[in-house]
């Protein structure tokens, strides 16, 4: 008896602890998606007031219009390219982080990892832009290297959102892998290649099943920051790039149409959800298989 | 079978090392492999911050490499243009009201979340890391338009909020570890010995996750100072971060100068790793 009471105390203590920030979020995180919701569905006249009335015409809008519908493929597949390119780089990176001996040398591999996560996305993007502009850093490389005789023109395309894009987000890939592949045990391995597989095929049946899951977080957040972010890619790849992010941020700050830019905000919204819940299905799946 | 029946003699031949000895070649030309891939991965990581730190001290306005000679021009700019100042002293500003605020929140919700039991609590604790995940140019846009609605539009509040809201996750990540690793019965031993609720919070469990305060905080330094996609839409004309006045002069002119203030933004990343380094260890960090 005496001692529910304490529990009871000790967890209104607790509840205590969390209410604020259940608070602060719900007015800040949630509010204002439920406002962007609404918004989405509210029509506007023709100088883009909006109008107290709702319909499903910005979505009609969105899915309808060639280029929207190509904005959307086009979003789908640069945070796909960008998921899968971080993915194939973040093993042999990882498994640096994991298989070498010397601490000194791990904790650098560390600083290289953590780094970017420290340094503010405007300065990873500039520092794209000094390297693969028309008198970058890496034209000058390659014309001193007589293998082009004339600047190639690097910038302002996919293929430099991509390219940042990668740099950007390859730790969040790298480090969840790196902690499955560090729970492995040596002896799973050992047992394997003593049976007779090479390292090859042992890290196909072995390392590669059994660091899934932490693969699959990481690329869950990677096509997240990808699908989302506006920085890097009107910074590097131009405003003219058929991006979703792109096309949310015209509409809210050039265009000045919000609800439009509300039903394109939903619309990546969901798209995002649904890779990440699919991601961890599929994570979940594998999982239970393998306890099996 | 027959795999076996070959096996068999050979492992118990008198001379295995040979065969591992071949094995081990194999594994050399694999190894040398991988960890070309790998450092190259490494070197692609750094290049950018290597880059930025060449072009700050170069002389010309695109650097060249290998720098001819080393220059200050950029760095003297950046003290005559006004411009910088007053951004720097905006940030400066959020910093100090952002963190405590983020801090406190972030780690009282991650302590009361590891102690308290109830179905329910991944869930909350998946929507407390959530802002990691959603898309900032949503949530920029969410929060531009609850901002007009509510017409904290061009006040600082709106920028406090907006960088809480990114800064507030890390903060409970990192505590969290801490707090998984604080055995409760040190708490419950200083309760049965008389001390209340808020002395044994006080004296036992603060400087039980000290560490993980440390470094949430460390980490909401970090990126409220350079947080941007938030603030690019929220902040208004007479409330300019650092990273928006880049993203300005990036967006509109190529200044170099920008080269040097980036360079305070990498100095930035470094002291966060050292301390991030002692609090904590920086390979248990994330």
């Amino acid at each position: 008896m005496a001692r529910t009471s304490v529990v009871k105390r000790t967890n209104s203590f607790y509840w205590l602890l969390l209410t604020p920030s259940l608070l602060f979020l719900t007015a800040f995180l949630v509010v204002p998606f439920i406002m962007l919701i609404v918004l989405s569905f509210r029509e506007v006249d023709s100088l883009l007031n909006v109008l107290p009335t709702y319909s499903l015409s910005h979505y009609t809008e969105v899915f309808t219009s060639g280029i929207y519908l190509n904005t959307i493929q086009s979003s789908l597949g640069v945070a796909l390219l960008t998921t899968v390119i971080c993915t194939l780089l973040a093993y042999p990176a990882a498994y640096l982080l994991v298989r070498t001996e010397r601490p000194a040398l791990r904790t650098l591999f560390y600083i290289l990892l953590i780094s970017p996560l420290l340094t503010s996305v405007v300065i990873r993007t500039f520092a794209w832009i000094v390297i693969l502009a028309q008198n970058g850093l890496l034209n000058e490389l390659l014309m001193n290297l007589h293998l082009i005789d004339k600047p190639l023109s690097m910038l302002w395309s996919m293929n430099a959102v991509v390219i940042a894009y990668v740099q950007v987000m390859l730790p969040f890939a790298v480090l969840p892998i790196a902690t499955s592949m560090g729970e492995i045990q040596p002896k799973l391995r050992q047992a394997s290649m003593s049976l007779g597989a090479g390292r090859v095929r042992t890290f196909f049946t072995v390392t590669l099943p059994l660091t899934l899951p932490g693969m699959l977080s990481g690329a869950a957040i990677v096509f997240s920051l990808a699908a989302g972010s506006y920085i890097t890619p009107l910074l590097v790849g131009g405003r003219l790039q058929p991006l979703l992010p792109l096309a949310i941020y015209q509409q809210a700050v050039q265009v000045f149409n919000m609800p439009f830019a509300a039903a394109l905000s939903v619309t990546l919204l969901i798209m995002v959800i649904l890779v990440v819940l699919l991601l961890g299905w599929i994570s979940k799946r594998w999982e239970a298989r393998l306890r099996d | 079978m027959t795999d076996s029946n070959k096996r068999l003699p050979n492992g118990s031949d008198p001379k295995p090392k040979s065969g591992r000895r071949r094995v081990r070649r194999k594994w050399s030309l694999l190894t040398t492999l991988v960890w070309t891939a790998g450092i190259g991965v490494y070197l692609f990581l750094v290049a950018p911050m290597f880059v930025i730190f060449l072009s700050a001290f170069s002389p010309t306005e695109y650097p060249t490499f290998p720098p001819s000679s080393v220059s200050f021009r950029w760095f003297t700019a950046l003290f005559t243009n006004s411009d910088w100042g007053e951004a720097l002293r905006v940030s400066l500003i959020l910093l100090l009201i952002v963190t405590p605020l983020t801090v406190i929140l972030g780690t009282a919700a991650a302590y009361a979340l590891g102690r308290l039991k109830f179905r329910g609590r991944e869930a909350i604790r998946s929507f407390m890391l959530s802002p990691l995940m959603i898309p900032q140019v949503v949530l920029g846009i969410a929060l531009l338009y609850e901002f007009t609605s509510l017409g904290l539009i061009n006040t600082l509040t709106s920028l406090v909020i907006g960088h809480m809201v990114i800064a507030f996750p890390f903060v409970v990540r990192t505590v969290s570890v801490s707090v998984s690793s604080l055995d409760p019965k040190l708490e419950s031993a200083s309760m049965s010995l008389g001390a209340g609720r808020w002395t044994t919070f006080r004296k036992i469990t603060l400087p039980l996750i000290k560490p993980g305060i440390i470094a949430g905080t460390v980490f909401s330094v970090v990126e409220s100072f350079g947080e941007v996609s938030i603030s690019l839409f929220v902040s208004s004309p007479g409330n300019i971060t650092v990273p928006v006045r880049i993203f300005n002069y990036i967006d509109q002119t190529f200044d170099p100068s920008v080269n040097a203030i980036s360079v305070l933004f990498i100095a930035v990343a470094v002291v966060a790793m050292i301390i991030i380094d002692r609090a904590v260890g920086l390979t248990k960090v994330l």
